[in-house]
């Protein structure tokens, strides 16, 4: 979304023009359904997540200055709104390998026998796997690996869409890659016995 | 890069290949709805919160008040109370003078 389309919505959204208002959920929609999905809720719906995003948007709209694209400003609210509803959510305990299905077991044998890319049929399973692994992680963890490794952003990116500091996205990364890492070698072990 | 960190990396990458489903636009009616709700929201009350709120100023004066009225008149017994017991300290004194002579 351009800055000056934004900012032209958002004036004429505080100035009671509905179909502003809705153009600009239409614009937003992709931006927060995909923070959303990154948290991987287990018992709130999406959809209603991302009402309640857009209920603070709005009601925090009159707030907007223009100084940061809106996108940015929009993914802060995302963010924390996600982080304060998750808390009440526990994390998953780790990872079991009855928990898998005969793919994701096939991925696992492969990337232990094998040291080339999985091929191109193992990626479903291997994003199956992946969810499992997200599964046990904290909600910013598994919010910063969705971001950085499967939607590719840059960790400038990230900062700006979080509002964390650049020092903060790879710390966090790095846990979170860590204890994947642990699990998938947990798992492998088992797989090999 | 060790050997787990490859594992994980490669496992990374095709998860990222596989792609995912966001939907591109809102559910039907989601938007108007939303607007429907943001304009009906805290910013104008409906008429029972404007109600219990003019409710609540009241009982708070009342409660202020009566506060006051109250504290006021507990200061105004202890001075009445402090002038008593200042009478009886006299007569007190009066007596004992009295029956020292």
């Amino acid at each position: 979304m351009d800055d000056p389309d934004a900012s032209a919505l958002v004036k004429a959204a505080l100035q009671h023009d509905d179909e502003a208002a809705r153009e600009l959920v239409r614009q937003l929609y992709p931006l927060v359904a995909k923070l959303v999905r990154a948290y991987r809720f287990r018992r709130t719906p999406e959809e209603d997540l991302s009402q309640m995003i857009f209920i603070k948007v709005f009601q925090k709209l009159s707030q907007f200055s223009g100084k940061v694209p809106l996108e940015h400003w929009v993914s802060r609210i995302a963010v924390n709104t996600c982080l304060n509803q998750i808390q009440s959510e526990k994390v998953r305990p780790e990872l079991r390998q009855a928990d898998l299905s005969e793919e994701e077991q096939a991925v696992v044998e492969n990337l232990a026998v094998s040291s080339e890319e999985l091929a191109p049929d193992k990626r479903f399973a291997s994003r199956q796997l992946v969810e499992h692994l997200l599964a046990a992680l904290k909600p910013a963890e598994r919010l910063v690996i969705d971001l950085l490794y499967l939607q590719g952003l840059s960790v400038a990116e990230i900062k700006k869409m979080t509002g964390w500091s650049e020092p903060l996205v790879k710390v966090r990364a790095f846990r979170a890659r860590n204890k994947m890492k642990q699990q998938l070698a947990k798992i492998s072990s088992k797989e090999q016995l | 890069m060790s050997d787990s960190d490859d594992k994980i990396e490669r496992l990374l990458r095709s998860a990222a290949l596989a792609g995912e489903d966001i939907p591109a636009a809102p559910p039907f009616g989601f938007e108007t709805r939303l607007v429907a709700l943001w304009r009906s929201g805290p910013g104008k009350p409906n008429g029972m919160a404007n109600l219990l709120r003019r409710v609540a100023l009241l009982s708070a004066a009342v409660t202020l008040i009566t506060a006051v009225a109250a504290f006021r008149e507990v200061r105004q017994s202890r001075e009445v109370g402090e002038s008593f017991s200042n009478e009886f300290a006299i007569a007190d004194s009066a007596i004992q003078s009295e029956f020292g002579r």
